[in-house]
C-alpha cells in the first residue's frame, strides 16, 4: 500500500466532510426567513412587544443575531472545539452530551445484529456453498427476496404480537427502568439485552440473510481457485479445506465491510427504536424532528454521516492492508 | 406562401408518420419484451401479481366494499373478519380495513413506479453525462454522488418533510433526488465501456455530435440497466415509503400500507391480538415489492443470458477480475452484481 494512496485517500475524506457538514448546515436554514419565528411561534396571550423581545432573547441565545456566514464561520469553528451546537430543549443542554448519552443504547443494537448476522450468516452461507444446489443453497438463493419484500418494522410488529403480547417471551415495549437503574450490573447488562431481544430479532433477520448470501457468493468464488484445488489434492479434509483454506479467504470482503453496515444499521434503526421507543439515537430524532429542534438535527445528521465516512475510509484502506492482492495504490 | 404550406404540410405528414412507426415499434418492442418475461417463471408469476395489483389500485372504488375516506361509511369498531368485512374494521376509527387495503395499493404503486421511473432518467442522465464527457463534468457528478452517498439517507428524508412539508409530490421529488445515485454509477461505467467501443468511434469520426452519440449510440446501450433499475428501485422506494408514512411523515391526507401499519401501532392491534390487522397491511407491501422483485430477476434473465460472454456487464466484469468470475457472477443476483461491478469501476476509476 503506497503512502500517497493514503493520503490521497485521506485527504478526499476530509473534503468530503466538509461539503456535508456545509450542507449540513445550510439544509435546515432553506426558506427559513426568521428563525426565532419559526422555532418559537407566536403565542396566544403575548402582547406583540413582548413577542418581539421574546424573538430578540431568542436570536441572541441562539447565535440567530448575526448574518449567515458568519453563524457558518462560528459553527465551524465551535465544531473545531469539539462544541456542536445547542438544542433548544429545555435547560439549552449541549447536542453533544445529548449525543453521547444515546449513542451507546443504539450500539447495543446495532453492534449485537451485526454481531449475530455475521457469526450466523457466515455460518449459514458457507453451509449453503459447501451445499451448492441443494436444498439449503435453494432456501438461502430465494430468502433474500423475502426479506427484501418484509420490512423489518412489519417483522417487528409480529413479533411484538406474538413474542410480546401473545406468548409474553420478551417485553412489547422497553422497561424506563433500564436506562434509569443502569449501573454496569450483570443484572442491569442481564435487563438490557432482556429489552432489546426483539428489536435485535427484527433486524437480524435481514441482516443474516444478507451476509449469508455475501459468504456463499464469495465462498464459491474461492472455491474455484488452485490453492483449493492444491489442498485438496495434498489430500485434507473436507472440513480443513473448508474451513483452514476457503472460509478464511471468503470471509476478508465481508469482515472489512462490517464498518460501513454498522453505520448504515444506526442510521436504519430509526423505525424499529420508534416502535419499541427504545431510548438511542433514532428516537432522539424523532423527537428533535418533532420540536423543530435544528440544531440537533444538524448535530444527528452530522455524527451519522461522520461515522460512514470514517467507515468507509477504514474499509478501503484495511482492505488493501489485508488482501495483497488488491492493488489499489498503483492505478492510471 | 403556398408552396411553404405545402412543405409544412408535407413536414407535418412525414414527422406524423415517422413519430407514428417509432410509436409502433417502441410498442411492438415493449409487448415483444413482456412476452420474454412471460416465458420465464419468475416474470409470469411477477407480472400476474403486478396485474392484479393495478386492477386492485386503478378499480378501487369498484372493487372495494365500503369507501374508506368516507366518514359516514364506518362501522362499528374492532369487527372481527367475517363476511362483511373480510378483514375485519379497525379499533380506532372503525374502518374497513379490506377496503383499506385495496385503496392502500393507488399510494405505494404511484410513488414506486413513478420514483423508480424518475430515477432512471435522471439517473441516465448523469451517468452518461460523467461518463461519455469525462474531465471535470465527471469529476462534479461523481463527487456530487460520494456525498450523497455518505448522508444517511432516512434521517436526512425526514428533514426534508419536514422543511418542505408532507405532500405526495414532496415525497417524490425527495425518494428521487435519493435514488439516482447508485444507478448513475452503474450507468457511468457502462457509458465507459461503450464509449471505447468502435461503433462510437466511428460515429465520432463521422462527424457525429456529442448529443447525437449520447441520445442514438450510448443510451440504447445502457437501457437495458434502465429498465432493470425502475423495477428494483420501485421496490426498494416502495418499502421506504411504507416506513416513512410508517413514522407518520408521509403524505397525512392518503390512505397507505405504512400508515395503517402505523395506526395498527397506536391503535393497540397487537395488546388485542387483532393479528389480522397487523398481516394485512404487511401482505400488500410484501407482494408489492415481491412482484416487482421477481420482475427485475426475470429482467436480468433476459438481458443477460447465463453464460452469454458478449454481455456488456459481464465484459466490465472480466476486464477487471480475472477468470474465475464467470462463476460467481452467475449465481449473484442483480443488486449484488451491479453492486459488486460498481464497487469494481469505483475502485479502478479513483
Amino acid at each position: 500500500m503506497q503512502k500517497s494512496y493514503v493520503i490521497k485517500r485521506i485527504l478526499y475524506t476530509v473534503l468530503i466532510f466538509f461539503v456535508v457538514l456545509t450542507l449540513n448546515f445550510f439544509i435546515p436554514r432553506i426558506g427559513v426567513e426568521d428563525p426565532a419565528e419559526r422555532y418559537y411561534p407566536p403565542q396566544g396571550n403575548m402582547s406583540d412587544d413582548a413577542y418581539e423581545a421574546v424573538k430578540e432573547l431568542t436570536r441572541k441565545q441562539y447565535g440567530f443575531d448575526v448574518s449567515t456566514a458568519e453563524q457558518y464561520i462560528r459553527y465551524v469553528s465551535d465544531l473545531f472545539h469539539g462544541d456542536l451546537d445547542t438544542s433548544f430543549k429545555s435547560g439549552s443542554p449541549k447536542v453533544a452530551d445529548l449525543i453521547f448519552e444515546r449513542i451507546p443504547w443504539t450500539l447495543v443494537l446495532s453492534l449485537s445484529t451485526m454481531l449475530i448476522g455475521a457469526i450466523l450468516g457466515i455460518s449459514f452461507g458457507a453451509f449453503a456453498a459447501w451445499r451448492r444446489g441443494r436444498w439449503p443453497d435453494l432456501i438461502l438463493m430465494n430468502a433474500s427476496t423475502f426479506t427484501t419484500a418484509l420490512p423489518s418494522f412489519f417483522i417487528a410488529l409480529i413479533l411484538v404480537l406474538y413474542m410480546g403480547f401473545e406468548w409474553e417471551w420478551f417485553p412489547a415495549y422497553t422497561d424506563p427502568n433500564m436506562v434509569a437503574g443502569f449501573d454496569w450490573s450483570w443484572e442491569a447488562i442481564g435487563r438490557v439485552f432482556y429489552n432489546a431481544a426483539l428489536p435485535i430479532f427484527s433486524m437480524a433477520i435481514g441482516s443474516i440473510v444478507s451476509y449469508a448470501q455475501t459468504t456463499r457468493n464469495s465462498v464459491i468464488a474461492v472455491s474455484g481457485e488452485d490453492f483449493i484445488l492444491t489442498a485438496r489434492a495434498k489430500g485434507l479434509s473436507n472440513s480443513t479445506v473448508l474451513y483452514k483454506h476457503t472460509l478464511r479467504n471468503a470471509v476478508l470482503p465481508i469482515v472489512t465491510s462490517l464498518g460501513m453496515s454498522v453505520s448504515g444499521l444506526i442510521g436504519g434503526a430509526v423505525v424499529i427504536e420508534q416502535i419499541f421507543n427504545w431510548n438511542g439515537m433514532g428516537t432522539l430524532f424523532l423527537e428533535a424532528n418533532n420540536t423543530n429542534d435544528y440544531p440537533l438535527m444538524m448535530g444527528i445528521m452530522l455524527f451519522l454521516s461522520t461515522f460512514a465516512l470514517v467507515a468507509n475510509l477504514v474499509t478501503d484502506l484495511c482492505y488493501s492492508l489485508l488482501d495483497p492482492r488488491v492493488t489499489v495504490g498503483d492505478k492510471r | 406562401m403556398e408552396n411553404f404550406w405545402k412543405k409544412a404540410g408535407k413536414g407535418i405528414k412525414a414527422f406524423g408518420i415517422a413519430s407514428w412507426k417509432k410509436i409502433k415499434k417502441a410498442i411492438l418492442g415493449f409487448g415483444d419484451f413482456i412476452k420474454k418475461l412471460w416465458m420465464r417463471p419468475k416474470g409470469r408469476v411477477g407480472l400476474i401479481l403486478l396485474a392484479l395489483l393495478f386492477i386492485c389500485a386503478v378499480f378501487a372504488p369498484v372493487i372495494a366494499p365500503f369507501d374508506p375516506y368516507d366518514v359516514t361509511q364506518r362501522a362499528a369498531k374492532g369487527l372481527s373478519p367475517s363476511w362483511e368485512h373480510p378483514l375485519g374494521t379497525t379499533i380506532t376509527t372503525g374502518q374497513d380495513i379490506f377496503s383499506m387495503l385495496i385503496y392502500g395499493s393507488r399510494v405505494s404503486l404511484s410513488i414506486g413506479l413513478i420514483t423508480g421511473i424518475l430515477t432512471a432518467f435522471i439517473g441516465a442522465f448523469m451517468g452518461i453525462l460523467a461518463g461519455y464527457i469525462g474531465s471535470w463534468v465527471d469529476t462534479v457528478i461523481m463527487r456530487v454522488v460520494d456525498v450523497m452517498l455518505v448522508i444517511p439517507t432516512l434521517p436526512l428524508t425526514i428533514v426534508l418533510t419536514n422543511l418542505f412539508g408532507k405532500s405526495y409530490g414532496m415525497i417524490i421529488f425527495i425518494f428521487t433526488l435519493f435514488g439516482w445515485t447508485g444507478l448513475s454509477r452503474v450507468v457511468r461505467s457502462q457509458t465507459l465501456v461503450l464509449k471505447n467501443s468502435n461503433y462510437v468511434k466511428a460515429a465520432e469520426l463521422a462527424g457525429a455530435s456529442r448529443m447525437h452519440i449520447m441520445m442514438r449510440h450510448i443510451l440504447p446501450g445502457v437501457s437495458h440497466l434502465l429498465i432493470m433499475s425502475t423495477a428494483l428501485t420501485s421496490a426498494g422506494i416502495m418499502v421506504a415509503e411504507a416506513g416513512l408514512s410508517f413514522l407518520g411523515l408521509g403524505d397525512p391526507t392518503a390512505i397507505s400500507w405504512g400508515k395503517m401499519l402505523a395506526e395498527v401501532q397506536s391503535g393497540g392491534a397487537m395488546l388485542f391480538g387483532h393479528w389480522w390487522w397487523i398481516i394485512a397491511p404487511g401482505i400488500g407491501i410484501f407482494l408489492a415489492v415481491f412482484a416487482f422483485m421477481r420482475i427485475g430477476v426475470a429482467m436480468e434473465e433476459v438481458f443477460n443470458p447465463r453464460m452469454k460472454q458478449t454481455s456488456s456487464v459481464y465484459k466490465i466484469f472480466k476486464n477487471l477480475n480475472g477468470a474465475y468470475i464467470e462463476e460467481v457472477f452467475d449465481s449473484m443476483d442483480e443488486k449484488e452484481k451491479l453492486g459488486y461491478i460498481e464497487e469494481k469501476e469505483r475502485v479502478r476509476h479513483e
